[in-house]
């Protein structure tokens, strides 16, 4: 179990980290989420002690983080890094041996994640010579050769197609299955919403909402999507009292009712609009938890 | 397991230079030579039967994964020993040697550098190998005390004299034209030599036959005198008188010589591998690895790693020059390294681990402030400007002979030491203890630049956006 505890860090006048708490449970795909900006990256490189905290500790098993479980912990940075120069291999054999593991264990773990990761055939290769893809994926192995029992993964996917956030989806679920602790950033909330079993959602540097996704999702008002053929505004919608609209996508329009909102006025609205071809509930998103949060 | 490579190519160089001289130098060249073939043909050898080796292990078994493994192979436990050595330092210098080595400007680098002694070490023999002894032909009759007389005379031109008995004045005559002979004596009255010789000449050839005509004549008129041959070898070659000086015999040409290679060794040394660290350090940070590294490993620990690898590289490599330089010198009969030489080779050896120990640190600190790979240059001249400055005041002493109160200074400056310190015992105007304290100002500086780059180092290799001035890193932490 890992927790953020009242994490302070101010560069100048900017505040990066305003006494942010959460806690991130094993054996769970953890996503920490939030806009560009909001503290994401200064959070998890705390972690790695990568920057120093003006308040506020990280503790993982109730202890503060020191060198001895940073070891056992796998990272893989925003802004990625490899040597440019080094044979693949070599280097994600480096990488293992630095968390510890003797020669020969760094040389099969080496093998079985890039085999994992599917750049088996690229082991010989230079870095420099694979592409940004292929590249991002080796540096997902250099995180998890060691089998870390924490992964902290910063937007781990960003730049990769959807062929790749799924094969990356999948090796984060299989490492919490195994019960270890998977953190990973993201500021695209809907895109990751199916990948996670919790979030922290943080904005400013402090924690505006944090739990099980499935309760932070079935919480709230209601959110009724309907369809009218032919019309693509919505905007007959906008018309109808203890209703907002929040979002009109391809001629179905999104509305979050009012606690005292029947929603079978919504319904006879639309049908003045015109036919009826979609009518049905549907649960927040995490943007829209984190846009009431911080309204 | 790439020393192999460095190995075989030094042979070749010292082969190639060796094979150029094969001729003159005779049967010590030969064995050189074979000696050379003998250890490139097994390193070949050995190499490849590491890598059958390697593969076969890798062949072996699909591999149970972390935890696993079968074990260390047989025979592989020094090997296994070696690779846990000096923990995350050991690992972090390990990567450093094996990246560094196997890179082609190192190899390319060390291939010239080799050539480049084995030149320096070759050619003054080579030179030399003309003036070694001079011929002379005899014809007619030549008395013993005579002949003791002419090979006597060598010696005091600095060459060797060898008789070569000629069957008549023709054949004589042949010899000199040919160059085979350089001078011819003539029934011990009359000296031939090919073409005459201006009053001005101080060549060796010269110089003998002066001698030879003053010595012949005199022993000759002394005979003719009637006396006795027994008084006449101590009436022509009556004892020196004996000569003594105001001041010391100035510097000699052979310690110089090597002192001046060793001056030009270091500062390429010195430059060549603190321009690796920065090299290395704007590396690690422009790539962003940085990040990856610090996550499990502390900065300390990092630069420490990388300086002892390539330390290493460096001291091996400045150990096989030396080596060849001695080896090649010692089967050509090279007197490069003869007398107070050997002794001044490793004082300098001395002093380019305590450069080498000095601006490594400088140097890491400097690349820790770059942001980008471009920056190296800019980075690179303001902190090899001090290794200029020592290098330039050292040769001009040396060239000199005579140490300025300039160089006396920076013999105890720590920056400036590693160059003027051994010129100033080269020149004789250092006392051991002399040496000594200044070796200990550059450890205690060492000490110094250890702590203070490792503070710049760990407060800026994190810091991105632009290139950081020092005065950013202590003054208050902004993004």
């Amino acid at each position: 179990m890992l927790e953020f505890d009242g994490l302070v860090r101010h560069y100048g006048d900017v505040v990066a980290l305003d006494g942010l708490s959460f806690t991130v449970p094993a054996g769970q795909v953890f996503g920490f989420l939030g806009p560009n900006g909001a503290g994401k990256t200064t959070a998890m490189r705390a972690v790695f002690g990568l920057v120093g905290l003006d308040h506020g500790s990280v503790r993982w098993k109730g202890a503060p983080v020191t060198a001895t479980e940073r070891r056992r912990f796998g990272y893989m940075p925003e802004e990625r890094g490899l040597y440019p120069g080094m044979v693949v291999a070599d280097q994600v054999e480096y990488l293992a041996r630095l968390h510890g593991l003797t020669r020969p264990q760094a040389v099969d773990a080496t093998r079985h994640w890039l085999d994992r990761m599917g750049v088996g055939d690229r082991a010989t290769s230079k870095v420099e010579a694979l592409s940004q893809g292929n590249q991002q994926r080796v540096q997902l192995a250099a995180a998890l050769v060691h089998e870390p029992e924490l992964l902290v993964l910063d937007e781990p996917l960003s730049g990769l197609d959807p062929v790749g956030v799924d094969a990356v989806g999948d090796v984060l679920m299989e490492q919490a299955a195994d019960g270890r602790g998977v953190l990973f950033s993201s500021h695209q909330l809907d895109l990751v919403e199916h990948l996670c079993q919790s979030v922290a959602i943080i904005d400013h540097g402090h924690l505006v909402a944090s739990g099980p996704v499935e309760e932070l999702t079935t919480g709230g008002r209601r959110r009724l999507v309907v369809k009218v053929e032919g019309d693509w505004t919505g905007a007959w919608a906008r018309r109808v009292p203890g209703a907002n609209v929040s979002r009109v996508e391809g001629g179905a329009v999104r509305l979050v009712l009012d606690d005292t909102t029947d929603p079978q006025s919504v319904l006879a609205a639309a049908m003045e609009a015109g036919p009826v071809v979609q009518f049905g509930f549907e649960r927040r998103r995490l943007s829209e938890v984190f846009r009431e949060a911080v309204s | 397991m790439r020393f192999g490579f460095i190995a075989a190519a030094a042979a070749v160089a010292g082969a190639t230079a060796v094979a150029a001289v094969a001729a003159v130098a005779g049967d010590a060249v030969r064995y050189a030579l074979i000696a050379a073939a003998v250890v490139v043909t097994a390193l070949r050898v050995w190499r490849r039967r590491q890598r059958r080796l390697a593969s076969d292990e890798a062949g072996s078994g699909p591999g149970s994964r972390a935890g696993g493994g079968g074990g260390p192979a047989p025979g592989g436990r020094v090997t296994a020993a070696l690779d846990t050595f000096g923990g995350d330092v050991g690992l972090v210098a390990r990567r450093e040697i094996r990246e560094r080595v196997k890179g082609r400007a190192f190899r390319v680098g060390t291939v010239v550098i080799l050539l480049a002694v084995a030149a320096a070490v070759v050619i003054p023999v080579l030179r030399k190998g003309h003036q070694d002894y001079h011929r002379v032909g005899v014809v007619g009759a030549l008395s013993t005390p005579l002949r003791v007389a002419v090979v006597a005379a060598g010696p005091a031109v600095g060459t060797t004299v060898r008789l070569v008995f000629e069957p008549s004045l023709a054949a004589a005559d042949r010899d000199l034209r040919s160059g085979r002979v350089a001078i011819a004596l003539v029934d011990a009255r009359r000296l031939v030599v090919n073409q005459g010789l201006a009053p001005s000449d101080t060549s060796t050839t010269a110089l003998l036959v002066r001698v030879l005509a003053s010595d012949l004549s005199l022993q000759g008129g002394l005979e003719q005198a009637g006396i006795p041959p027994d008084r006449v070898a101590a009436l022509a070659h009556p004892r020196p008188l004996p000569v003594t000086s105001l001041q010391p015999a100035r510097h000699n040409d052979t310690a110089r010589t090597t002192e001046i290679y060793s001056l030009v060794l270091t500062y390429v040394l010195l430059t060549q591998f603190g321009t690796w660290i920065l090299i290395g350090v704007i590396e690690e940070k422009s790539s962003r690895v940085i990040e990856v590294l610090l996550s499990t490993v502390r900065p300390a620990q990092l630069l420490a790693g990388k300086v002892i690898g390539i330390g290493l590289v460096a001291l091996a490599q400045a150990a096989l020059i030396v080596g060849v330089a001695l080896g090649l010198g010692a089967a050509i009969g090279s007197d490069l390294l003869h007398g107070t030489a050997a002794s001044g080779v490793l004082g300098a050896l001395v002093w380019v681990v305590l450069g080498y120990a000095f601006y490594s640190w400088v140097y890491a600190a400097g690349g820790s402030l770059a942001d980008r790979q471009e920056q190296v240059q800019s980075l690179a001249f303001p902190l090899q400007l001090p290794l200029l400055f020592g290098y330039i005041v050292s040769f001009t002493a040396l060239g000199s002979g005579e140490p300025s109160t300039l160089i006396k200074v920076l013999a105890y400056l720590p920056p400036t030491a590693p160059f003027a310190m051994p010129v100033l015992v080269g020149l004789g105007h250092a006392t051991w203890w002399e040496f000594t304290l200044s070796a200990a100002l550059m450890v205690v500086a060492i000490a110094v630049v250890v702590r203070l780059a490792g503070a710049i180092y760990a407060r800026a290799i994190l810091r991105t956006g632009g290139r950081l001035h020092v005065r950013q890193l202590f003054a208050g932490e902004r993004a």
